[in-house]
């Protein structure tokens, strides 16, 4: 391992109001060469663990530990950490290119050998033109990659990235992230950063940590998340559009949903699942695995979206409403009724009290 | 007509020109998506077209009538803002209720059409709470719910949706069309996000430095952007832009590049010099199997869900996006790309749309 955190805690102290507890005894290991993504909706406590591991914020409670050594106690600057944070701010009278050299302390001898290496992570960056030039005449998006550069370029235990694609131009995010990624995986980096985006921690990470209000919901790869989501939480949180959810008592090895205005439909569970009769569940289903166009089940088309690369269409069901992605043109429109099927491989069960996941394509979690 | 007609709206900020000379129809009943990059002039368009932009000149006809000499509170107009703008100190009630109460409207009707609305939006549960106690989503349904509330025959939305979180988000791409739809009102509205774009319109008008680049139905923009700009902008990951070579095959003329090679009808090429070839990530075919054909090394790897996308170095040095499904391939292995699903051609010089080729996705379901 080389970066452990075990049973952090932050708790934020406010005058005349009970305190915030914004981390709650996280436990986390990430693996040496390892991309972690800490990903989560503001508030959930991302951002106060990052600063954590940074030493920009003291812990309430727990231990760091990075290469082997306890990093808690320790200044900043004596961390071995390289990072680009939001606001972490260029030094406005160097140049791009003494920015991202700068925390590259060389003799005389090395000096080319680190200018080579600021030129070829800006050219990574597509910032190789502007290396001249000073922060304040930059546009946003491209004192976010001077930034990112000078984080990138140092070699370091650990480097922590606070949203480092944020204010990226959106032309040129998808080749960034997988230049980023490739970089990452070839000098072998250990990478731990913080997004809100689920797109982002998606293309970078090799494992996702979901956060929320302070606590660690699920660890594990993207995959992972999508086909063996912990709990209800992670199912709806984690996937685009969201997982389906549907209330309904399991009867004689099928889910009956109720339909909201009496209806009720039913729908047969996978044979593994070991579900009592009568049991109250919620059915989990990924808007990617719903069929359409033939099958037991039938609804009326609410919505009918093309995307360009994919089609998102809202069925009604009674009182229900059921969303479905094709990649192809779904040639349906509003108003009409569209058979779909659910198959046993791929449901999601989960208990409706507690949101545990019960059981996923019909194997315990 | 009736609806929304704006010609020649011009806005100039001392020196620079943000708004060029700006015409536009929405008739009543439709949604024209206003898409651009922060800087375009969206918001100073909404502003002028609503009479609060005193930098702004140019004819508003609303309904038939010109309005641009009228004084912001004559204008029938419904606006809402990302950053909802609602009274701090009234109830979400008094609100949505303002509009109603400045036209002086007895107070047993504005009650029944307060509710109304609430309930279509679904606040009628929190209509006696100030901003403060409600949730983003909730705010933004309350400022939607005052924009709607008069039934104003012209709707401008200035990207309602960007301070909600992603759940809230897809919904409201969900519900919106069939609301607005109901309201009968020539709407506006703003957005950078392209699939809330395609979700939304029945027609998208890229804007960029204060000029239209393109005003089509969203899919057109889409699978014929106008120009280089609108296919750098509309559309994540954006299309490919490479540089081709020419070859005149009979009447045709094939563009390669990158190993692809799509053909194209109808073009004059006496002076046409390595034109861009546009191909979609997603348009990019590719060959499991590096047999023949052109070999592209996968330098990375970005999973999104049920795609991946992959960044690629073709033979000849370019870098290139493509977007798969199913399995996901390693990265440092080659494929071979075997053609383009559908391309167009853009003139070099200038930037413009020369000639479309292939046909896109098939119709399932």
């Amino acid at each position: 391992m080389s970066l452990v955190l075990s049973k952090l805690d932050k708790t934020y102290k406010r005058f005349g109001r009970p305190p915030v507890r914004a981390v709650c005894g996280l436990d986390l290991e990430v693996r040496q060469g390892e991309a972690v993504a800490l990903l989560g909706s503001s508030g959930c406590g991302k951002t106060s663990t990052l600063r954590m591991i940074a030493g920009f914020e003291s812990l309430s409670g727990g231990a760091i530990t990075l290469a082997g050594r306890r990093i808690d106690p320790l200044p900043p600057a004596r961390r071995g950490v390289a990072m680009a944070f939001e606001g972490y701010a260029l030094y406005p009278p160097l140049t791009v290119a003494e920015n991202i050299g700068f925390a590259l302390h060389t003799t005389r001898a090395e000096r080319r050998k680190a200018s080579e290496r600021v030129r070829a992570v800006a050219e990574m960056l597509d910032i190789g033109a502007i290396l001249h030039r000073r922060p304040a005449s930059l546009s946003g998006g491209q004192q976010q990659r001077a930034s990112l550069a000078r984080a990138l370029v140092r070699d370091a235990d650990l480097h922590l990235l606070d949203e480092p694609m944020s204010q990226l131009e959106p032309q040129l995010r998808a080749v960034l992230r997988g230049r980023v990624k490739a970089y990452l995986g070839e000098r072998g980096f250990t990478t731990v950063f913080v997004t809100h985006d689920q797109t982002e921690a998606h293309a970078l990470a090799d494992r996702i940590a979901v956060m929320e209000a302070g606590v660690l919901e699920q660890f594990g790869s993207p995959d992972e998340l999508r086909d063996r989501p912990k709990n209800l939480f992670v199912a709806t949180f984690f996937g685009e559009p969201p997982m389906n959810a549907l209330v309904g008592r399991v009867k004689e090895g099928a889910m009956e949903i109720e339909g909201g205005d009496g209806r009720r439909f039913s729908i047969a569970l996978p044979a593994a699942a070991t579900a009592p009769e009568g049991a109250r569940l919620v059915l989990g289903v990924r808007p990617q695995r719903i069929r359409l166009g033939a099958g037991a089940l039938s609804g009326t088309v609410l919505s009918n979206q093309w995307l360009g690369d994919q089609a998102h269409v809202a069925l009604a069901c009674g009182a229900l409403r059921i969303v479905a992605v094709s990649l192809a043109r779904v040639a349906a429109p509003s108003g009409t009724a569209l058979p779909f099927a659910i198959a046993p491989e791929d449901m999601h069960l989960f208990d409706p009290e507690s949101g545990t996941a019960l059981s996923h394509r019909g194997s315990c979690p | 007509m009736s609806g929304l007609e704006i010609s020649d709206i011009r806005a100039r900020f001392g020196h620079a020109e943000v708004l060029r000379g700006i015409d536009c129809r929405v008739a009543a009943g439709e949604t024209v998506v206003l898409f651009g990059p922060s800087g375009a002039g969206k918001t100073t368009l909404l502003r002028a077209i609503a009479g609060v932009e005193p930098a702004a000149s140019g004819v508003v006809r609303i309904d038939g009538r010109e309005v641009q000499d009228l004084e912001p509170e004559h204008r029938p107009l419904g606006m809402a803002f990302q950053n909802f703008s609602l009274y701090p100190h009234l109830s979400a009630y008094e609100n949505i209720a303002s509009p109603l109460r400045a036209r002086r409207l007895r107070s047993q009707e504005i009650e029944v059409r307060v509710r109304r609305v609430a309930e279509l939006l679904r606040i009628g549960h929190v209509l006696g709470h100030i901003p403060r106690e409600l949730s983003n989503g909730q705010k933004q349904r309350t400022a939607l719910a005052r924009a709607l509330v008069a039934e104003p025959p012209v709707l401008l939305l200035d990207d309602p949706l960007r301070n909600v979180d992603a759940k809230l988000r897809y919904e409201m791409r969900l519900e919106l069309p069939p609301l607005l739809r109901k309201t009968g009102a020539a709407v506006i509205f703003v957005t950078q996000d392209f699939r809330e774009a395609m979700a939304l319109a029945d027609r998208v008008v890229v804007l960029r430095e204060g000029a239209v680049l393109q005003d089509a139905p969203a899919e057109e923009v889409y699978e014929a952007p106008a120009s280089v700009p609108v296919a750098q902008l509309f559309g994540d990951p954006p299309m490919n832009l490479l540089s081709a070579h020419l070859v005149p095959e009979g009447n045709r003329v094939r563009a390669e590049a990158a190993g692809m090679a799509p053909s194209f009808a109808d073009l004059d090429i006496t002076h046409l010099e390595r034109p861009f070839l546009g191909v979609r990530p997603e348009d990019v075919l590719l060959a499991s199997r590096p047999a023949g054909g052109a070999h592209a090394e996968i330098l990375a790897v970005t999973p999104l869900h049920d795609r991946c996308v992959l960044l690629l170095r073709a033979a000849d040095g370019t870098e290139l996006v493509a977007s798969v499904t199913g399995a996901a391939p390693e990265p440092g292995t080659f494929v071979s790309i075997a053609g383009a699903r559908h391309a167009v051609l853009f003139d070099p010089v200038n930037g413009h749309r020369l000639a479309i080729s292939g046909a896109r996705t098939e119709v399932a379901a």
